[in-house]
């Protein structure tokens, strides 16, 4: 068996300027956590209050999408599993990431959402975050379709995403987001 | 007419409603993951209250974050007076917020676009 090598993981997470990374399932209280941690930081290191907001906001958002998804396609909560990465640029950007297990299928629908919103300009993103605030909730649906569109518009640069397929026939999707 | 105290939580705002000055008030990060419990009774809330009587209806608000299924909900509430508005109902919204955070201000202004009742976006210094 091979022991984790931690200092070489610590050097890379602090060349990355890694203020938080989390692997594992997340259940609803570590997200709630882990948000209070990380505004804590933000705080800490005075962020300024507008990045401070979107960073937070970005995470809250991705991570409740996770769990939204993986309680709709019925994984359970113990399968919830996230991986989050919020990085620190010596620019002052953030950068949160996100990444999950989907099915190949909705991974592929995300993946053409994220390269629609990333196409549009602020005003558009506007406009269809607005229709989306007024369409009535599919039942079933978690409202995620809105999280994304939010997302897009607290991201200074468009949003990006990557999709790779996994040897047990799943997909891993990653969403990243520059505040 | 019950009214409500729904302390703070890490996640939800503090709720209280005064059905005798007609104000519901909320105050904090509103970012639960099941909206519908804490803003189900909140909604039936200005839903009876509306019904009940024809006194006027003012939300005081100190809400700093919202999550996406938030501002759905609240939306939901601010197209209820909009409605009583229509009808001639004297409803309105004031909406305080610390100077330092333009994020809170704007997110009140996007609110503010869609109702035509008094709606009131007071930035206050810390």
């Amino acid at each position: 068996m091979s022991l984790p090598d931690l200092y070489a993981l610590r050097e890379q997470l602090t060349r990355d300027g890694t203020m938080l990374c989390f692997n594992g399932p997340i259940s609803r209280s570590l997200l709630e956590e882990i948000g209070h941690a990380l505004k804590n930081y933000l705080e800490a290191e005075h962020a300024r209050p507008a990045a401070a907001s979107d960073v937070f906001a970005v995470y809250i958002e991705v991570t409740q999408n996770i769990r939204h998804y993986a309680n709709q396609r019925g994984y359970g909560d113990h399968h919830a599993v996230a991986t989050v990465v919020i990085t620190r640029h010596s620019d002052g950007r953030y950068v949160v990431s996100a990444g999950n297990c989907v099915e190949p299928e909705d991974g592929r629908g995300l993946m053409a959402r994220v390269r629609e919103l990333a196409a549009m300009d602020k005003a558009q993103l506007k406009t269809v975050y607005k229709e989306q605030l007024r369409k009535p909730l599919d039942p079933g649906s978690s409202g995620a379709g809105l999280g994304l569109i939010d997302i897009a518009r607290k991201s200074s640069e468009p949003i990006s995403a990557s999709l790779r397929e996994t040897a047990d026939g799943k997909a891993f999707f990653s969403l990243s987001v520059v505040i | 007419m019950k009214d409500l105290t729904i302390s703070a939580t890490q996640s939800t705002p503090e709720v209280r409603t005064d059905s005798e000055q007609g104000i519901l008030s909320m105050r904090g990060d509103s970012y639960p993951e099941n909206t519908f419990e804490l803003f189900g009774p909140v909604i039936q809330w200005v839903e009876d209250f509306l019904a009940g009587s024809a006194r006027p209806l003012r939300l005081d608000l100190r809400l700093l974050y919202l999550n996406t299924s938030s501002v759905k909900v609240l939306m939901d509430i601010l197209d209820m007076l909009e409605d009583a508005h229509q009808s001639g109902r004297d409803v309105s919204v004031a909406w305080f917020y610390d100077v330092r955070n333009e994020r809170i201000a704007e997110l009140a202004e996007e609110f503010k676009e869609d109702c035509s009742f008094p709606f009131d976006i007071v930035g206050e210094e810390p």
